[in-house]
């Protein structure tokens, strides 16, 4: 028997397991991605009422972190509202549909690690001198009132050419300017943004979702056109920086609802960029905002008003107290989402009972069909329940490669069976059992099975690992692999024309279809590099930024056990036909 | 007890099949096979001589209610499928024409490969030991681990003799065992037999050539499917 053909029928076996293991691993790496993502976004508990808020939310805060169960509660208002986006090319200028969350910082941090999500630490070098350059142009007079005529217009000079090559190479504008400009003038810049001071401000503007003072915007990273991911998953700022939101301030207008249900008119308000966030969830990076929960509230009239007298406005009858759309609750080290919803659920009841009597703006009773107090899994059914859907399906139907690889062990041991006719006879001439000759093919069968698996094991585990760097290699391939590809194939056309002289064919054949394929390889590479590379996975498509690597070991378990078995069921028929072989007619065989 | 041949074939009778022709090969040949004996089958060929020792090795049930194959006095093919293949395994040493040694394995691995199948009551040690000295015996110990392919026609019938020597069979059916060989070699192989014979192990061979028929101690002729 031809030893190739055991190999040939591992790799095959090894290359249907690592297609299972790797495409079920990224699914089930992207549900838990989308899964566990959700859970650090919202907390483990989370107590929804509608549009029309929870009144005295800061009450059930309270009352909710003084359960030990309880890590952290913070409230939320969100609504949907139009972010005016102020892209400095004034012909991009556009609004973006964005989700708007109001946040405390400092509790959403305790619940979900807001500040790890932060996106600008400190700015760079490019980034500050272009906040020195806005500082500057905001400024200018009051500084140049300062100089001298000659200073004045080298400075101005200095300036004008920054601004005119900043969008495309660093020019180091601060030391320029840190050259001419007294210590006097240098206040009057800092002063201007706080950021000029200590750099890693922008970092705690984010923090605190305020800049100089005035409420600001974290808006996703994927809000923001300029934002531009590398190959190697990092972010730049597209033309050098110039685009960068930190330096600018968006108008935000979002859609109030009456208690009645009705309309009240937009309300619009100019907000700065204080910093960007990632949450790796492509969804909520490209549409979610943070503002403080403050602005939230009056931007959709949700904050602390008088009641009025119904005939005589003048008259104040009570008041009607700020309201939070959410409130999101983080359990302490040990506490599963199901005993943290059992405890929010007696928090709420105690919270609303306590209010009886105080005040005539009662929360919603526990009976409200807009009120729930859900787990965070069961706040995600409605995403993630699809892609489980999806998963299983295809699981089903790579389930038919299982098929494959049975037919595939079926044809080659039906092949090695009739090849072996002869040997199976003389087996049994010499006293061989017929289970005996089917333990033989069967244990043959397994071992394929086994090895193939293994194999397939391997390389699952080796592509599914390094997938990502693979994905950016696609993108651009590196030239070695075109040149490489090139010299097989030259090397293949070599070999048809030393072999073809003597007149065989099969060295023709496969020489020049290796000379086909590793040419078409290398011209692909070629092509692909001068496409400027090409892109599968794309973030917006499949919500985040990388590609799930991580084994999922259960299913690619029972990927092995199933590619071992359908082997076996592929040998078995081959293995039967031939525990029947007839001794006598077999050693006739030739 | 000792008037009871070793190996006995009554009326047997044998027909092939070659789609919806009959072909009767043997019409009802009996013979009688004594410890000790060397007993040549003389036949030209298509006289059924191999279908003889196939149906006295167990290797092919005759036609139906159409002669028995008795060894030790006991019906072969009123054994049990377990039996037939222990009978096959350790009472008969079968050697062929062609020799049919596994090409995958080794001289060693095939003298051994009886020893092996029979396992169950073979100490391996000891088969291991015999297959070494058997080879040894044969003159073919320098040639233990290579391939089939890479040894004479002499020297594979003489490991294909070991082989069926391995697991001491009581008879040893040689099927046309020079017929693919010189005339020298062939001599050879007769001689490695004689010295068998002469050891008292019972031989019965099949042959078309008087001549190799000779060497035996009795000879029968078989003619038009009888003897």
């Amino acid at each position: 028997m031809s030893r190739i053909i055991p190999l040939i029928a591992i790799a095959a076996v090894g290359l249907c397991v690592a297609l299972v293991i790797v495409v079920v691993s990224v699914m089930t790496g992207f549900l838990d991605m989308v899964q566990s993502a959700g859970k650090t976004l919202m907390g483990d508990v989370i107590i929804t009422y509608g549009v029309s808020g929870i009144p005295h939310y800061e009450s059930l805060v309270e009352k909710l972190e003084e359960d030990p169960s309880v890590l952290a509660a913070t409230p939320i208002v969100d609504g949907w509202g139009l972010l005016r986006m102020p892209y400095p090319d004034s012909a991009a200028k556009q609004s973006e549909t964005v989700q708007v969350w109001g946040i405390d910082p400092e509790s959403f941090t305790q619940v979900t690690g807001y500040n790890n999500t932060l996106q600008w630490k400190t700015p760079s070098k490019q980034q500050l001198d272009w906040l020195l350059f806005d500082a500057f142009i905001e400024n200018a007079s009051a500084i140049l009132q300062t100089m001298s005529d000659e200073k004045q217009q080298l400075l101005i000079d200095t300036v004008d050419s920054a601004g005119s090559t900043m969008n495309y190479q660093f020019t180091d504008l601060w030391s320029a300017m840190e050259e001419q400009l007294s210590e006097e003038q240098w206040k009057i810049i800092n002063a201007y943004d706080e950021r000029l001071q200590n750099p890693e401000n922008v970092f705690t503007q984010g923090l605190s979702l305020s800049r100089n003072g005035k409420a600001g915007i974290v808006s996703g990273l994927h809000v923001s056109d300029g934002n531009e991911r590398q190959q190697d998953g990092s972010y730049a700022v597209i033309r050098n920086d110039h685009w960068w939101m930190p330096r600018y301030e968006g108008t935000l207008t979002m859609l109030p609802i009456a208690s009645g249900g009705g309309l009240i008119e937009p309300e619009s308000v100019i907000m700065p960029f204080t910093n960007e966030f990632q949450s790796g969830v492509f969804l909520i990076d490209s549409s979610r905002i943070f503002v403080p929960i403050k602005t939230a509230q009056q931007l959709l009239h949700l904050d602390k008003a008088e009641l009025v007298d119904k005939d005589d406005p003048t008259i104040i009858v009570g008041i009607d107290p700020a309201r939070a759309t959410s409130v999101l609750v983080r359990g302490a080290e040990g506490v599963t989402a199901q005993e943290l919803q059992q405890i929010s659920i007696k928090v709420y009841d105690e919270f609303r009972e306590s209010l009886r009597g105080i005040t005539n703006v009662m929360p919603p009773s526990r009976g409200e069909t807009s009120l729930s107090i859900h787990t965070w899994k069961e706040q995600q059914k409605s995403f993630t329940g699809p892609v489980e859907k999806e998963r299983e399906l295809m699981r089903t139907l790579f389930s038919i490669i299982y098929l494959v690889v049975a037919a595939l062990i079926l044809s080659i041991f039906w092949a090695i069976v009739f090849e072996k006719t002869r040997d199976i006879g003389i087996l049994r001439s010499l006293g061989a059992s017929r289970a005996g000759i089917i333990w033989i093919f069967l244990r043959y069968g397994g071992i394929i099975g086994i090895l193939g698996s293994l194999l397939g094991l391997l390389l699952g585990w080796l592509i599914t690992k390094n997938i990502n760097e693979i994905h950016a290699a696609m993108g651009s391939p590196p030239i070695s692999i075109a040149i490489g590809a090139f010299i097989i194939s030259v090397a293949s056309l070599w070999v048809v024309f030393i072999r073809g002289r003597r007149g065989e064919i099969l060295p023709i054949v496969v020489g020049l279809l290796s000379a086909i394929t590793f040419g078409g390889i290398g011209g692909l590479v070629v092509f692909v590099r001068s496409q400027g590379g090409i892109v599968i996975w794309d973030a917006s498509v499949y919500y985040f930024s990388v590609i799930p690597n991580n084994i999922d070991w259960p299913s690619a378990s029972f990927t092995l056990v199933g590619a071992v078995l359908f082997c076996l069921l592929g040998a078995v028929i081959p293995a039967a036909k031939a525990a029947d072989t007839d001794p006598v007619k077999a050693l006739r065989h030739e | 007890m000792s008037n009871t041949p070793l190996l006995q074939g009554i009326d047997l009778r044998k027909t092939y099949h070659l789609g919806k022709t009959e072909v009767p090969v043997l019409h009802g040949a009996s013979l009688e096979i004594q410890r000790g004996d060397w007993i040549t089958v003389l036949g030209s060929s298509g006289s059924g001589k191999s279908t003889l020792l196939h149906l006295l090795g167990g290797l092919d049930r005759p036609d139906k209610n159409s002669g028995e194959v008795l060894f030790q006095g006991e019906s072969v093919w009123d054994k049990t499928n377990k039996e037939i293949n222990e009978y096959r395994n350790s009472d008969i040493g079968f050697v062929f024409q062609f020799y049919h040694l596994l090409p995958e394995l080794n001289v060693f691995e095939n003298v051994l490969l009886p020893a092996m199948i029979g396992g169950r009551k073979t100490n391996n040690d000891e088969a291991r030991k015999r297959a070494v000295s058997l080879l040894t015996h044969f003159g073919i110990d320098h040639r233990m681990f290579h391939r089939p392919r890479e040894l004479s026609g002499g020297e594979r019938q003489r490991a294909a003799i070991a082989r069926a020597l391995i697991n001491t069979p009581k008879v040893l059916l040689a099927d046309e065992p020079t017929g693919n060989l010189d005339e020298t070699t062939g001599n050879e192989i007769l001689n490695v037999l004689q010295k068998l014979h002469q050891d008292g192990l019972t031989i019965v061979m099949v042959t078309h050539e008087q001549q190799i028929a000779d060497r035996g101690n009795v000879v029968i002729q078989l003619r038009n499917g009888v003897v």
